[in-house]
């Protein structure tokens, strides 16, 4: 099966050199001394066979993201009780997640980080196991209960906010700024949605930010300087595929730039925020297609069904209905 | 390769004496000689890989089916249990646990692949907000009267959380390096 696809060969190479640079982010683990693997040599000539191994790797690769899938979803379904009990008992539903597991430090003033949550938005600002929290947002941490007055503090900050954390590292004071989220399940709490059991952190939803349907093999590139010339847009996220059947009128190629006004600034960034939706929701989309910039609005498809697998073909893509509203006079 | 940062070689020779139990999940090292050894004929055995890849994880899939019910046992010990008791021991709940190294395998990964594809990353940021929830609530507990059933209950939890994510990050590593 021959791929074709409407981008340049010059901008291929450049994604599958960014591929090739998450590879080596991963080396990063290993061993000084252990050489790399040899780049594969280029195919002299397309094998008959080609177009079998392709769809054979692609089927593969779709099992493989399903089992994950699986194993994702089956994780948090059991766990949710045990954690909606203790949410429920600690009175703490809803409330904007700082990832971090605290204690009193021994001998002296302050909360000592025990566990960072992999991930999490401490972990993502830098604050790391050890570290010693003497202060939250200027307010010093004193008394005998540091932990406690982390949490309480924290009650009264919002999702999404940033969080001052000042914190003494091998004795050194160092500052960091934290983006703190919301639980899961805040959203559709928060959005009211109607007809669904709410328990203390929200309605009983597939568990977290996890979406099936069009979007499951949609793909994204944070944009960075090179391909941003390439397409038109200095910021915004990229979108190498685009979701199923034509799902929110996106298409190969298409820069988004702001999601209802919240712009992405990577993959993960734009995941999350689309995951905030929930079925049937309208969203407006600004995007950058072919150098232009345009508004869409679009409704958030169902995450139910699993897409057909699609080669990555624009001509393959379905009939894209009229559903631009505007279209701007700043051409880029 | 040369590094200013670490001129004799000491750091290297550190990380290369690192037990393998450091190296999980799965053996990277044995992934990466894996993945060298299979360069002349990369599709075949990528398919061939990715297969593997997916037998394991639906085996880990029967087993976390399985242990609903070793979870479902231990939240009727949780509701159950009396208010007795002193005062939490975290020394007690992360035995409860121990996902160090997969932790630390995590956090030597890239923020995100270079292409990420939607459906994957969505179940990694899920599991990974629900590990901060837990985490959050630990800190809560913690500092409260809390009983050590409920905390280990909950460490347990996130034990298998963090398990789970290794996996998929795994699985979404292990599918972006077969492009």
């Amino acid at each position: 099966m021959k791929q074709t696809h409407s981008f340049s060969p010059w901008i291929l190479c450049t994604l599958v050199a960014l591929g090739s640079g998450a590879a080596t982010g991963t080396h990063a683990a290993q061993p000084q001394g252990t050489p790399p693997p040899a780049a594969p040599p280029p195919p002299a000539a397309a094998r008959p066979d080609d177009g079998d191994l392709d769809a054979q790797l692609a089927a593969a690769r779709i099992k493989l993201e399903e089992a994950a899938h699986e194993v994702a979803e089956l994780s948090v379904q059991m766990g949710r009780p045990l954690i909606e009990k203790f949410a429920a008992l600690a009175g703490e539903p809803g409330r904007a997640i700082l990832g971090l597991q605290l204690e009193g430090a021994a001998g002296a003033a302050g909360a000592r980080v025990r566990e960072v949550s992999p991930g999490g938005p401490a972990a993502e600002a830098g604050i790391h196991a050890g570290d010693v929290i003497v202060a939250l947002n200027g307010t010093a941490l004193a008394g005998e209960q540091p932990a406690r007055q982390v949490m309480d503090l924290m009650r009264d900050v919002k999702p999404d906010s940033k969080v001052n954390v000042r914190v003494l590292r091998d004795g050194k004071p160092r500052d960091f700024t934290v983006t703190v989220r919301s639980g899961p399940g805040y959203f559709a709490r928060a959005h009211g949605m109607p007809d669904l059991e709410l328990g203390p952190l929200g309605p009983l939803l597939p568990p977290g930010l996890m979406m099936r349907g069009p979007f499951m093999d949609m793909e994204l590139v944070t944009l960075t300087p090179q391909l941003g010339r390439y397409f038109g847009a200095d910021k915004g996220v990229l979108v190498v595929r685009a979701p199923a059947k034509g799902a929110m009128q996106l298409e190969d190629g298409d820069v988004i730039l702001a999601i209802d006004g919240r712009q992405p600034v990577s993959g993960s960034h734009a995941t999350r925020i689309l995951a905030s939706y929930q079925p049937g929701e309208k969203l407006n989309l600004r995007i950058v297609r072919e150098h232009k910039t345009l508004e869409l609005q679009a409704t958030m498809p169902a995450r139910g069904a699993l897409p057909e697998h699609r080669p990555h073909d624009a001509a393959a893509l379905p009939e894209r209905p009229e559903v631009i509203l505007q279209q701007h006079s700043d051409e880029t | 390769m040369h590094n200013e940062s670490d001129p004799e070689g000491d750091v290297a020779r550190a990380l290369a004496a690192l037990p393998a139990d450091d190296a999980r999940p799965y053996d990277w090292h044995e992934f990466q000689r894996r993945r060298a050894r299979a360069v002349p004929a990369r599709r075949v055995i990528g398919a061939g890989a990715l297969a593997a890849a997916v037998l394991a994880l639906a085996g880990v899939a029967v087993w976390v089916r399985v242990d609903q019910q070793r979870a479902a046992n231990l939240m009727t010990a949780v509701t159950h249990a009396d208010d007795a008791g002193g005062a939490p021991s975290w020394q007690a709940t992360a035995a409860a646990g121990e996902p160090r190294a997969a932790e630390r395998w995590l956090a030597s990964l890239p923020g995100e692949p270079a292409i990420v594809r939607v459906g994957t990353r969505a179940d990694v940021l899920g599991l990974e907000d629900h590990i901060a929830q837990v985490d959050d609530l630990l800190s809560a507990a913690g500092t409260g009267r809390a009983q050590a059933v409920h905390l280990i209950a909950l460490q347990r939890q996130r034990a298998r959380l963090v398990s789970s994510l290794e996996q998929v990050r795994y699985a979404e590593t292990l599918a972006d390096e077969s492009r």
